[in-house]
């Protein structure tokens, strides 16, 4: 049970993409104190990070499966713990982008939800000249998604944070809505699926929520 | 060396000299130390002669101002003697001119808590009397100090590995070297040793300490060796770190000698030019008038010597003690060569005086000779009001912080504690006389300092009173023991007495500045608060030791330094008490008529040397920022004090030996080391830590020091004593010692952490450290260097480097042959075990020729064995010696460690019917299912064929995210593993889906969570993460009618496996399972694979050393094999029979899903998941059809008996789900 006298929420966010488009990189950089002079990815909370976004306090846990894009079945798993998506592809590689384009289909049917919170990143911003994916088309597509469109660069650092708040607002925004129309949720209950089981629990997380906002 | 090169280093010099304020406003920000040096340049500019060209041009490029925020060593640069006996308390440590300190933690207070060197006693002392000590030929060896007591003092006394290697030995011989280096004095013919007695002798000295330090490391190895008790060991741990002080402050020394020599030599060079205005110059000498004669004979016996020698042929031979020096002359070299800290500093002072003051001064040098230039303007002494506050109430401070620190002691004895708070009380009613006096000036604000005045007295009046009480009224019947609960309560009343007396300071002398300071004028006599201070005196105890605190510090001040460290005390002392409110801690007080007794030296002294101007502003200047950093550290309570030894010594071992003096090397002054265990008390209060956790290292870092009192004589080494042991071997262990400067070493390229591995380091550092001579270096480091060196160097440098190394030991006879022994075994460990011949290839030309020309000279043999090494490489496949894959985290006897031979191998679980199945489908028949296998034997058979897989990963396929890279050609068994694993997730989504019955599907799911239950007790968690993916996946957890009818044991069963796997909070679960497993298991290789891919994108490839060099990473290369090895661990095989027929089975499915996958592509899981839609289609309402009749099951051994029982009681599925 949420503890309702936290006022920080903890949120899961899974970081997905191909190999090699660096998204790895982006993780680390989120995540790594920079005074920290060497990083240990071995302990717990490697991957647990606290950001404040609109004033509000998130704590981060990120899932970053890096050097494990092989282990395709194992996918499902990941993504059934996520509650936002970080769909990452490298400018620099189109087959990166088609990548994205089947792990948000894999995404859309293992959640059973087609507004799960979803960020598009376009990582490797500092290789223009190695461009092979246009601003426009990564642009359009993620219109298409509905999903906010970032060009990054973990070298640089550029817009490495505003893509993880971002995916938090999302996130938010879509808690506080639950949250509001959480009674006709529970009326409109879609037969129980199993496989939806995932977004029922985190409805029922709201619930609980939703008793101390009311 | 040329003069030029001299001249470089004065400002280095002069930067010592560096007034004492610089730690203070590093600490607080340089703001008030801006303004005070510019002050100062402008007073300096009014009084001081002009300066000489000599070196005035480095110092304008170099100002002194000191921005690091901490450093790890001080130099006195005044005596300081604490003014309170020093009998009754160890807390605050005497210093000495020159003695170098190490600081463990700052107070915001100003206040070090800090381990003399010379005598490694430690306690608190004023940073204010010091400086940084940084210089730059010492650098090295003072970082590898602070290595060395981290290393040996963190390290516990069994980790062999630490001691084993004798690495920490390596940083301090290395930085000995250095310091010779810088000197010109490596080697003993070096015309600078040759000609120069004083550093002949200093330079022997230090080799000899050095040699010292070296047996005892030895010693120690070989009692780990012996495995000898604790004590023992740390006995001589404790040794070795006071030897390791005592060649530090011997370094100290030698550079104290050198920097003498050159200013001599300089001047010899300079004196044609400068000769002119130095007679023109008054002599400001920073000395009193008294010794002033005495030195300014000695300067003009320089200065005649400089000239003759100035007009001589070569300036730069010159040995500096000329006869012509004459009989001053003598004696002070006799003074220094006498290795007496305080002498040899102020002798030091004395030719800065002589020469480099009248060149250019750091503008805080000056500022101290202005003070006394200004002093001999002013015959009239001046005793200003402020100066007079500012010195009660240093004294009240002293008192009060020994009467603080005695409160914190478990129990107290009554007459002592009487004692402090008298003198207490008595510096407190001097300190009123003064506020008085300053009341009485001032109309105006009378009121807004009386109040703070009153508080102040009811404060000390506070404390007396309860004193009495407690004192005259024993609580207890430990009639002479002051309990715990009365001390705390003067603790209070002293507390409080110390903030108000503090605020009334600071008021008083607000109030000073705005009238203006004026001179002292009152009795000293009376006191400016009416107490009846004798109800304190309970015994006459304090009469006894009350002439002891008098004497104690005039005489152990040299002569020539008394009036000038008068001088300064009071300004430091100032700075201390321009922060009364930080200064909670240290004090509380009460007059006492005599006392002033002892301050009187120091009073008068000061008198005569007041500044009329500059002091005050300077004061009014640091306050603020001071105050500033104060705010943080008010704490109403200090922390409890380590228990301290109140067995003290008398007074004359306080007192330096001035004349151990006579022969050199014996400058201690024979401090026994427990009399000086300074409690470093509330470090807890301390903003600056060299250390993070300050308290921690009061706890732990007094080992050298403070050997447990308790524990008898054994553990009492004194200084002295340790010297003496060691004179009589020094002869031939010298000798020893300085071939071993010899060396070339890169060893201070190396960057070590805190457990003694390297982190950091050039090539060249790692290779020496790869191919010392002295000891096998430690297993994880060789096997680092092995497997990564090519991600940060390439095959032919290391081969140049390992060349180059041979080479250049060659310098060093005594251990040449053995470190060429080591450069072949490195080459020939690298060919026969580690060489990979595509990528290494290149270097081979640059082996053989080695092998050919330079080895086999030296080494025959081995040259041929190298060679032919090399020739067989070439026409080999992989390595000549088969790697023992692991050759670092699997230990040759892990095997047998964990699998003793003998135990016997699980009887394969096959049956007749089974084995008939299998026959029937090798001979063409039905294929049998999944179902039809005990689950065990499939878990094992399973296990098996993973592990061979999982064995065969050789390390650098692990490197550099080669799995990731061109599809994983240079990965093959990671990327087998990979397939592998998605195959069998692949597998189990197949075999549950091909079953159209609802029932059939369960009992595949059953069967697979049973499969995957054995798994689990095998610790085959690769398997058990792949099958409960593909269990937990969508396409299979949206059956729910199949679901339904699975009994809630499996599902629990499920429920706990899935849990295991859970990668929530970086598979903490799993990693708690991996962590110390005992082999046979195989663990997920995914998660090492994430782990590093993490370590080389989160760590950079090089970091800084101090000194700016870019150093190779090697923490990060230390971290991948670290991971390497840990999966190396468990690169064994389990024992359990292959059951050759299964194995075809599974292999046969498997590679019938794997064919599967190669048409459907990428999208085999969204077939999988079609056909799970197909099988059970999305329902628009709950729609329960009531579970079909059993269809014919073909297992024959009646595994779904139990679940016809269950199918109708089954609850809703989502129990399972919702365990994800």
């Amino acid at each position: 049970m949420p503890s309702r006298y936290q006022p920080s929420r903890e949120f899961h966010v899974v970081v997905l993409g191909a190999g090699g488009v660096g998204k790895s990189c982006l993780t680390a950089q989120f995540v790594h104190n920079e005074w920290i002079e060497s990083y240990d990815p071995t302990i717990e909370d490697s991957y647990r990070t606290q950001v404040s976004v609109d004033g509000r306090q998130v704590v981060l846990e990120i899932l970053d499966t890096a050097g494990t894009e092989q282990f395709v079945a194992m996918r499902d798993l990941y993504m059934k713990s996520g509650q936002g998506f970080l769909l990452v592809f490298s400018i620099t590689s189109k087959t990166s982008l088609q990548e994205i384009t089947s792990l948000r289909e894999e995404i859309i049917r293992i959640k059973d939800d087609e507004n799960i919170p979803i960020v598009i990143v376009g990582n490797k911003s500092d290789l223009e000249e190695q461009r092979q994916v246009e601003r426009a088309k990564a642009y359009s597509l993620s219109q298409r998604w509905q999903a906010p469109y970032y060009e990054s660069s973990a070298r640089t650092r550029m817009n490495v944070d505003e893509v993880f708040v971002d995916l938090c607002r999302q996130m938010l925004r879509r808690d506080d809505v639950y949250d509001r129309s959480a009674d006709h949720d529970d009326y409109y209950a879609k037969p129980e699926d199993a496989h939806t089981s995932g977004r029922k629990r985190r409805r029922r997380k709201r619930d609980h929520t939703r008793c101390v906002i009311l | 060396m040329t003069s030029s090169g001299m001249l470089n280093d004065e400002p280095m010099r002069e930067s010592l000299q560096v007034a004492p304020l610089t730690i203070q406003k590093a600490q607080s920000g340089d703001h008030g130390a801006d303004t005070m040096s510019s002050a100062n340049m402008y007073s300096q500019s009014d009084i001081t002669p002009p300066v000489t060209p000599n070196g005035s041009q480095e110092d304008l490029n170099t100002p002194p101002n000191d921005t690091k925020m901490f450093h790890s060593f001080l130099r006195a640069f005044y005596p300081f003697s604490p003014t309170y006996a020093m009998t009754d308390s160890t807390v605050t440590l005497p210093l000495n001119e020159g003695d170098v300190v190490l600081v463990h933690s700052i107070h915001t207070n100003g206040w070090a808590d800090g381990t003399l060197l010379a005598s490694g006693a430690r306690g608190w002392l004023p940073t204010n009397y010091c400086e940084p000590y940084d210089p730059d030929e010492l650098r090295n060896l003072l970082k590898a100090l602070l290595n060395f007591w981290d290393l040996l003092r963190s390290a516990g006394i069994n980790d062999s590995e630490v001691f084993g290697n004798q690495e920490f030995m390596k940083g301090i011989i290395a930085g000995v070297r250095y310091l010779l280096e810088r000197a010109d004095c490596l080697t003993r013919e070096s015309p600078l040793v040759q000609s120069n007695d004083r550093l002949r002798r200093g330079r022997k000295s230090l080799l000899s300490e050095l040699s010292s330090l070296v047996k005892t490391a030895k010693r120690l190895l070989e009692m780990q060796k012996l495995a000898e008790t604790a004590d023992d060991v740390n006995d001589i741990i404790d040794e070795m770190i006071l030897k390791a002080f005592k060649i530090v402050t011997k370094g100290v020394r030698f550079l104290d000698i050198l920097e003498s020599d050159r200013r001599e030599r300089a001047s010899s060079v300079a004196a044609m030019d400068t000769r002119f205005e130095e007679t023109h110059i008054p002599p400001t000498p920073p000395a009193d008038a008294t010794t002033f004669g005495d030195k300014d004979s000695q300067g003009k016996a320089k200065d005649a010597d400089t000239r003759a020698d100035g007009s001589g042929a070569d300036a730069e031979l010159r040995v500096p003690q000329t006869s012509a020096s004459g009989p001053t002359t003598v004696i002070a070299n006799k003074r220094v060569s006498s290795l007496y800290p305080p002498a040899s500093a102020s002798s030091n002072r004395l030719s800065h005086s002589n020469q480099v003051q009248t060149s250019s001064l750091s503008s805080t040098v000056s500022h101290r000779v202005s003070l006394v230039g200004t002093s001999n303007h002013h015959a009239s002494p001046q005793n200003f009001v402020s100066e007079r506050l500012l010195s009660c109430h240093d004294i009240f401070l002293t008192y009060s912080a020994s009467l603080i620190g005695r409160l914190h002691l478990q129990s107290q004895s009554r007459p002592h504690l009487a004692l402090a708070i008298k003198q207490s009380a008595s510096s407190g009613g001097d300190l009123l006389v003064v506020v008085d006096v300053v009341c009485a000036k001032n109309a105006l604000g009378s009121e807004f300092l009386h109040q703070s005045r009153t508080a102040m007295c009811d404060g000390i009046r506070n404390l007396v009173y309860t004193a009495r009480d407690i004192i005259n009224n024993p609580s207890g019947e430990f009639d002479d023991v002051v309990m715990p609960q009365d001390s705390s309560r003067l603790l209070a009343a002293a507390t409080d007495c110390v903030i108000a007396t503090g605020d009334c300071v600071h008021k008083t002398k607000l109030i000073i500045e705005r009238i203006g300071d004026s001179e002292f004028e009152a009795d000293n006599g009376s006191l400016g608060i009416d107490l009846d201070l004798g109800c304190l005196d309970v015994v006459q105890y304090e009469s006894e030791r009350r002439p002891s605190t008098a004497t104690s510090d005039p005489s152990s001040v040299t002569e020539s330094s008394v009036s000038e460290a008068a001088t300064t005390t009071s300004t430091a002392v100032s700075v201390v008490s321009t922060a009364p409110s930080r200064l909670l801690t240290l004090s509380v007080d009460k007059p006492l008529p005599d006392v002033p007794q002892v301050m009187s030296p120091l009073g008068e002294t000061q008198i005569t040397s007041t500044p009329p101007t500059s002091r005050p502003q300077s004061l009014t200047e640091d306050a603020p920022a001071i105050a500033r950093s104060s705010v943080t550290s008010v704490r109403p309570e200090l922390p409890p004090l380590p228990k301290i030894s109140t067995s003290l010594l008398s007074e004359e071992e306080y007192s330096p030996t001035e004349h151990s003096a006579e022969h050199e090397g014996e400058f201690q002054p024979s401090f026994r080391i427990e009399s000086m265990t300074a409690s470093s008390t509330g470090s807890n209060n301390t903003s600056l830590s060299r250390v993070s956790e300050s308290s921690f290292v009061s706890q732990t870092s007094t080992r050298a020091t403070t050997p447990d009192i308790s524990s008898g004589p054994k553990n009492q080494l004194s200084l002295s004593e340790l010297s003496t042991t060691e004179s009589s071997t020094l002869t031939e262990e010298v000798d020893e010692v300085e071939s071993k400067l010899l060396e070339k070493t890169f060893a201070h390229e190396l960057i070590f952490n805190k457990e003694g591995q390297v982190t950091g380091g050039s090539l060249a550092a790692l290779v020496e450290r790869l191919t010392s001579h002295e000891s096998t270096p430690d297993a994880m480091f060789v096997s680092t260097f092995y497997l990564t060196f090519r991600l940060f160097s390439t095959p032919k440098m290391l081969a140049e480097s390992l060349i180059d190394r041979f080479d250049y030991v060659g310098e060093a006879p005594h251990m040449a042959s053995a470190v060429r022994l080591r450069v072949y075994n490195a080459f020939k460990g690298w060919l026969e075990s580690h060489w990979r011949d595509e990528l290494d290839r290149e270097a081979l030309p640059k082996i053989q020729q080695f092998a050919e020309f330079k080895l086999s000279t030296v080494l025959p043999s081995a040259g041929k064995r190298l060679l032919e090494l090399s020739l067989r490489v070439m026409s080999m496949d992989g390595t000549l010696v088969p790697r023992l894959v692991s050759s670092m985290g699997k230990t040759s006897t892990s095997i047998s460690l964990y699998i003793p031979a003998d135990t016997p191998i699980p009887a394969s679980i096959l049956t007749k019917s089974q084995t008939n199945l299998l026959n029937n489908w090798r001979a063409g028949g039905t294929c049998p299912t999944v179902l039809d296998f005990d689950p065990l034997e499939i878990a094992r058979q399973l296990t098996i064929k993973q592990m061979t897989v999982f064995c065969s990963i050789m390390p650098e396929e692990l490197l550099g995210s080669q799995w990731m890279k061109k599809g994983g050609v240079n990965a093959p068994n990671v990327k087998a593993m990979s397939s592998f694993s998605t195959e069998l997730s692949n597998l189990v989504a197949d075999t549950i889906l091909q079953y159209s019955e609802v029932k059939k599907r369960a009992s595949v799911i059953k069967q697979w969570i049973k499969i995957a239950h054995q798994c689990l007790e095998l610790h085959n968690y690769d398997a058990l993460m792949a099958i409960i993916c593909s269990l937990n996946s969508s396409t299979i957890t949206r059956l729910r009618r199949t679901w339904d009818i699975i009994s809630p044991k499996r599902r629990q069963m499920l429920k706990h496996l899935q849990g295991i796997v859970e990668p929530s909070q970086n598979n903490k679960i799993l990693r708690a399972r991996l962590h110390d497993h005992v082999p046979p298991c195989l663990p997920f290789l995914g998660m090492f694979l994430t782990d590093l891919t993490f370590v080389d994108i989160g760590n950079p490839a090089t970091k800084t050393s101090d000194n700016g060099m870019t150093l190779i990473n090697f923490d990060k290369h230390t971290r991948t094999a670290k991971i390497i090895g840990e999966l190396q661990r468990f690169q064994i095989p389990y024992r359990l029979t292959e059951v050759p027929d299964l194995q075809e089975w599974l292999q046969y499915q498997i590679i019938r899903v794997r064919e599967l996958e190669m048409q459907q592509g990428n999208s085999v899981q969204v077939s999988y998941y079609r056909k799970s839609l197909l099988l059970e289609p999305r329902e628009t309402q709950t729609l329960r059809t009531p579970v079909e009749t059993p269809a014919g099951v073909n297992g024959p051994n009646g595994m779904f008996s139990w679940m016809r029982a269950n199918s109708s009681s089954t609850s809703n599925p989502l129990a399972v789900a919702a365990q994800t």
